[in-house]
């Protein structure tokens, strides 16, 4: 809870830092307060109370306080490895605010246990995205990004408003329990324009953590938008939106899923399919990056396929969140600083190994992980996310991931080859920050280490 | 039952105010006209949301469109602001022109 | 205090990270140095431990680090387990492990892959230990891999040797073969036992079925065949001598390869019970030892001697089990590891002398040039071939008493192996100290003493190699065996000697008789006649030439397996491979790239576009949940 209100004040100090000269000190005054809200949630960690806000329409329970955390560690990586985009920018604090208030809104969405602050969440954390991509001011594929990103956003949010509204009318409540509680009241039931409602909020969330049909903005706008903000988006914001899902339909709408759960399954099938074709055959890194985030949203959806609350599905995701974002972290890092030149596809990597070989190793554990080979925390990720499917009815799905998964290899493997095989003109080391290379090496060890102790994670609540 | 006329009236009238703005945004290219379309749906929104709310007799609804609202007005401000950059990059706001990121 | 039992594998760790990340700006001496330390810290906290361990109640702790993996049924935590057996062993594989690394700070100095080499050294004692501590199969497992892979990558330490890499991938794959019997038995143990920490699973051993019992035990010992060098995977170890003689010494030696003879004791539930299994253990051992025994009789490299020499003690620990002689063939691993070490690193002392020189008809005469490795080699002698009061002596003679009361015709084979061990150990000896020089006169030039950070460890070990034995003494000596003492709470079935005090006294004597008269053969042989190994292979008799070609097992394998795999494997090539399987991969991939093009068309970048088929995507919903 305190965490989001220092996330929220980190913005509007960042944009008061204009007015009152001091914006050289806003870069140290973030890390300081996320670490201040690293240590808040951790406070509130230790009580066993949950920490409700504005008469429980937010709530900071266990599994909103650990997922906070993923986001907060995620953000906290992201800036350190953000620094000389803002240093790049003229407007440095406008766009630290931004990210702030991205921040907050992706808070709110682990928190949310009301429609109203699931809608404010979801908005609060979209419009600063926006702007951001469309930051590089003289850049046409970032104006065309954000404005791509703008249009079909808002048009998202329309069917999001309208099955809020039709809920709403069925039940006359906002509340999430109230929904849950209609649910079970009326089993059986149900108003049809309830179920509208539902499948209208789904397709709009979908569309938030770009799932297939639903996904054609995510290449665009990542390879459009600035490097750093295409990190962001694939990681605090796509794990926020999927948090955002998993509460909304595997609490609220769990009695509903009779509706949901096969409009579900084939989504994730049509994602997996598009998802890993799509990025098999693409040159450009940051796309190829955008389509296999579309792939781990479906591996992620399927434990709301599962729709079993227990503490392994729980958890899982929890490790599967935390498992993607550091590893996409690590690999946007690394691949922001080879695309430095403006190469941005995967000849951008050629003779890395030889170039800088301990940043090389990095990215290969990168894409292992992204890749779910073993040792890697990606491997536990889907592990676990499988174990939670393999009790119901949709075991085909697990086929088919299996499948998509090993064309995910060869597009992921691609720039291990890359980085081993050829041969730059070069060998001359890539630059990297100091602060980059500590962010890349850091990553890396938290793949490693969860990979190898995934208890570290898994154990940390019982759902 | 509001005022003698049946919800489902009201929400015929915003589903078909929402079908609308959502075949404005699908059939235009220009980029103002599909912002006022984006508009048209929340509006179609709010009238269902501020119907329920009466048929409801419940105030939390009619809260809920000062949200819409609010949020709708920085959507397109935000909008606004994008364009204007396109439109100083292109000369156009024809959303045919921005379609050079694909495949 | 068994709190800390995590610091001794994490010492070496860092050494490993230290060495690792830094070896290249840090000085030899610092290097070498810290990998030293880190070793000697695991040896004082193994030592703490040790004596700690004596008053746990129960003599054993489990000692829980973090949790490891859980999920579902499957709960796997990361736990050590201080008991005799693995303190015993933690005992070994630090203190003799401080003094190779001691050694190999002067042995590998001229060389330059010498962090690279401290580096390996560590994380292969890193390994070691974790395989030796922990609680469960799988932490074994983890170990196991490791250790393979630090042989891996110690036997092909000078890689740019074509030989030696190919040695180390022979190792390797060898290995691989009894890793797979060894993780399958992992998995069958976890099926039949719903877990595989071992407390858990030697409690429910006696209420499993006798054949699942038989098959584990049997899987694992198939990983055993493969890492303690038994028949029929036993090729790997005289082609490992390519490494670096320390790591002879250390891996191929003391420490990994005993690992297999450390997972059977461990496993000794699963022997006791199964009688199928342990015979199969002990016949497997018994022929080995004998059949390397025999090869060892006319081999020239020096190392190669003791490579066959280390199989062939091997074989002898495994008869031992087999015959439910645990404590003893963990007394003899600890003799063997003291003046097996102690004869390899003689050995690279030997070598290093003559300037990297291996064949033993090339050296001769060595006796007054290099006066400490001789005395040491001597001791090292001595004590493999059995005669009192020496170490050596005292295990075999135990292993062999048991196996006597097992099967006098298994004891038969014992005995002849050891025969022939104190034949070519001094056939061994004889020609490389005994009589003229017949190196080059560069070499005759070149002999000296190595540097005392090799001799000292020389000196300890053959210290050890003397006294070695007060761990083990004969019970019908009326004298404590501190060792049976020692094991006896790890377990399943106590062996009891019932054989007379009569019987035993005969046995022992027979064995030192048989040795004694042996050594004075070979003197006889080599020292007064001055029988020289036939340089000329062509002059070899039949039956020579068979033994000194290593009855062509080699070939053998070469013929029944690689020949016809290659075989095979080009058939494979040319119809398979060329036409249906890369015809299959590539259309693979060929179809994912095809479809993906196809795909990506959608993707057209109109913003109209993904609205349409956003929208067609929401109506299919509709159509399919409200229409159809």
């Amino acid at each position: 809870m305190l965490s989001l209100f220092i996330v929220s004040g980190l913005g509007v100090l960042a944009m008061l830092a204009e007015i009152f000269k001091f914006k050289k000190y806003v870069f140290p005054i973030v890390l300081g307060g996320l670490i201040g809200a690293l240590g808040a949630l951790y406070m509130e960690w230790q009580t066993p109370k949950s920490y409700a806000l504005f008469d429980n329409m937010i709530v900071f329970d266990k599994m909103a306080l650990a997922f906070s955390g993923v986001i907060i560690v995620t953000a906290f990586f992201w800036f350190i490895f953000a620094n000389d985009y803002f240093e790049e920018e003229s407007n440095v604090v406008d766009h630290t605010a931004l990210v702030l208030f991205a921040l907050t809104g992706a808070l709110m969405l682990t928190a949310f246990k009301n429609m109203t602050t699931l809608f404010l969440g979801v908005e609060i954390m979209s419009i600063p995205l926006y702007v951001l991509a469309a930051s590089k001011k003289r850049y046409l594929a970032s104006n065309e990004a954000g404005f791509k990103y703008l249009i079909m956003g808002s048009f998202a949010s329309g069917f999001l408003l309208f099955g809020i509204a039709l809920i709403y009318g069925a039940t006359g409540s906002f509340d999430i329990a109230e929904i849950r509680q209609y649910l079970t009241d009326n089993a059986g039931t149900v108003p049809s324009f309830f179920i509208a409602g539902v499948v209208m909020m789904l397709v709009a969330m979908l569309f938030k953590v770009s799932a297939a049909p639903f996904h054609f903005w995510a290449p665009d706008v990542y390879q459009g938008a600035p490097t750093v903000i295409t990190a962001l988006m694939s990681t605090i914001v796509k794990t926020a939106a999927f948090i955002a899902i998993l509460k909304l339909f595997m609490i609220g709408f769990s009695g509903a899923a009779t509706v949901w759960s096969g409009v579900l399954a084939a989504v994730i099938a049509l994602s997996l399919i598009i998802a890993n074709f799509t990025a098999a055959v693409q040159s450009n890194v940051k796309r190829m990056l955008a389509y296999s985030s579309i792939s781990h949203a479906a591996f992620m959806l399927m434990v709301v396929l599962a729709n079993v609350r227990s503490n392994a599905s729980v958890s899982g995701i929890l490790y599967y969140s935390l498992a993607y974002s550091i590893g996409s972290i690590a690999a946007f890092t690394v691949f922001y600083n080879v695309s430095r030149n403006g190469n941005e596809t995967v000849e951008g990597f050629n003779g890395l190994a030889k170039r800088n070989p301990l940043l090389a190793a990095c990215m290969t554990v990168a894409m292992l992980s992204l890749a779910g080979i073993p040792v890697t925390s990606g491997f536990f990720a889907k592990y676990f996310v499988f174990t939670t499917l393999i009790g119901t009815e949709y075991k085909w799905l697990l086929i088919l991931a299996v499948l998509t998964s090993a064309v995910g290899v060869y597009y992921y493997f691609k720039i291990i080859i890359a980085m081993y095989f050829k041969n730059a003109e070069t060998t001359e080391p890539v630059f990297f920050e100091t602060s980059n290379k500590l962010v890349v090496i850091i990553t890396t060890l938290i793949t490693l280490i969860i990979g190898f102790i995934p208890d570290v994670i898994t154990g940390l609540f019982v759902y | 039952m509001i005022n003698g006329i049946s919800i489902n009236m009201y929400m015929v009238l915003s589903a078909i105010l929402f079908i609308i703005g959502a075949v404005g945004v699908m059939a235009r290219r220009n980029s103002i006209i599909i912002f006022m379309c984006i508009e048209l749906m929340l509006n179609a929104v709010n009238l269902l949301l501020v119907s329920f709310s009466t048929l409801h007799n419940d105030a939390k609804g009619q809260v809920f469109v000062f949200f819409v609202m609010a949020v709708a007005a920085a959507e397109v401000a935000v909008g606004l602001a994008i364009l204007s950059m396109v439109y100083r990059n292109v000369k156009s706001i024809d959303t045919n022109l921005m379609s050079n990121l694909k495949n | 205090m068994v709190k800390l039992v995590g610091l001794v594998p994490l010492f070496p760790l860092i050494g490993f990270l230290i060495n690792g990340f830094f070896g290249k700006k840090l000085s030899k001496g610092l290097s070498g140095t810290i990998a030293s330390v880190a070793v000697l810290a695991s040896f004082v906290v193994s030592l703490l431990l040790f004596f700690d361990a004596q008053h746990l109640p129960g003599h054993k702790a489990e000692v829980s680090l973090f949790g490891w993996i859980s999920a579902d049924t499957l709960d796997i935590p990361f736990e050590f387990l201080i008991d005799p057996l693995s303190s015993w062993f933690l005992l070994i594989i630090t203190g003799i492990g401080f003094l190779i690394h001691v050694y190999s700070t002067g042995y590998m100095h001229d060389d330059e892959g010498f962090q690279r080499f401290f580096t390996y050294l560590n994380l292969f004692v890193f390994f070691m230990l974790l395989l030796v501590l922990g609680n469960n199969y799988l932490i074994m497992f983890v170990g196991w891999e490791g250790v393979g892979l630090c042989s891996y990558l110690l036997i092909g330490f000078w890689f740019k040797n074509t030989d030696y890499n190919n040695a180390a991938k022979k190792a390797f794959i060898i290995n691989r073969i009894g890793d797979l019997g060894f993780l399958l038995g992992i998995i069958l143990i976890f099926i039949s036992f719903g877990s595989i920490t071992y407390g858990q699973v030697f409690e429910k051993a006696g209420i499993v079925n006798e054949s699942v019992i038989t098959t584990i035990a049997l899987l694992l010992f198939i990983g055993a065949m493969g890492k303690s060098a038994q028949i029929p995977l036993y090729t790997w170890l005289p082609d490992a001598m390519a490494g670096p003689t320390p790591v002879s010494a250390l891996i191929h030696a003391a420490t990994m390869v005993t690992a297999g003879i450390y997972m059977i004791v461990r496993s000794n539930v699963f022997y006791s019970i199964s009688e199928v299994a342990a015979e199969v253990v002990a016949i497997v051992g018994v022929a080995t030892a004998l059949f390397a025994a025999t090869i060892g009789l006319l081999q020239n490299d020096i190392k190669k001697i003791l490579a066959y020499s280390t199989v062939s003690q091997l074989g002898l620990m495994f008869l031992g089990l087999g015959v439910g002689a645990y404590s003893s063939s963990v007394f003899h691993v600890t003799t063997h590891a003291f003046f097996k070490a102690l004869l390899f690193l003689g050995a690279g002392s030997v070598i290093h002398a003559m300037g990297g020189e291996q064949d033993i008809r090339k050296m001769g005469g060595l006796k007054g040039k290099i006066k400490v490795t001789f005395i040491t080699m001597f001791i090292g002698t001595i004590a493999i071939s059995g005669i009192p009061p020496f170490s050596g002596f005292f295990s075999k003679d135990e292993i062999l008493a048991h196996v006597y009361e097992h099967s006098p015709v298994l004891w038969f084979f014992g005995m002849v192996t050891s025969m022939l061990t104190a034949f070519y150990m001094f056939r061994m000896l004889y020609v490389t100290f005994w009589g003229t020089f017949r190196g080059t006169h560069e070499q005759a030039h070149h002999l000296h003493e190595s540097p005392s950070s090799m001799t000292i460890p020389l000196i300890v070990l053959a210290a050890l190699s003397v006294i070695g034995g007060a761990l083990g003494l004969p019970e019908f000596w009326g004298m404590p065996n501190w060792m049976h003492h020692h094991l006896d709470p790890i377990l399943y079935r106590k062996s009891v000697s019932m054989l007379s005090h009569e019987t035993e006294w005969m046995l022992m004597g027979l064995a030192v008789v048989a040795a004694a008269a042996i050594i004075f053969f070979a003197h006889q042989l080599f020292v007064k006649n001055r029988v020289l190994p036939e340089a000329n292979e062509a002059k070899l008799k039949p039956w020579q030439k068979l033994i000194a070609n290593k009855y062509y097992v080699d070939e053998f394998y070469t013929a029944i397996i690689q020949k016809p795999l290659d075989m095979i494997a080009l058939a494979f090539h040319k119809f398979f491979e060329i036409q249906l399987i890369d015809g299959i991969v590539n259309g693979v991939g060929n179809s994912v790239k095809g479809i993906g093009s196809v795909i990506r068309l959608v993707q057209n970048g109109n913003i109209g576009m993904y609205i349409i088929s956003m929208v067609l995507g929401i109506i299919l919903i509709f159509l399919t949940l409200f229409i159809l």
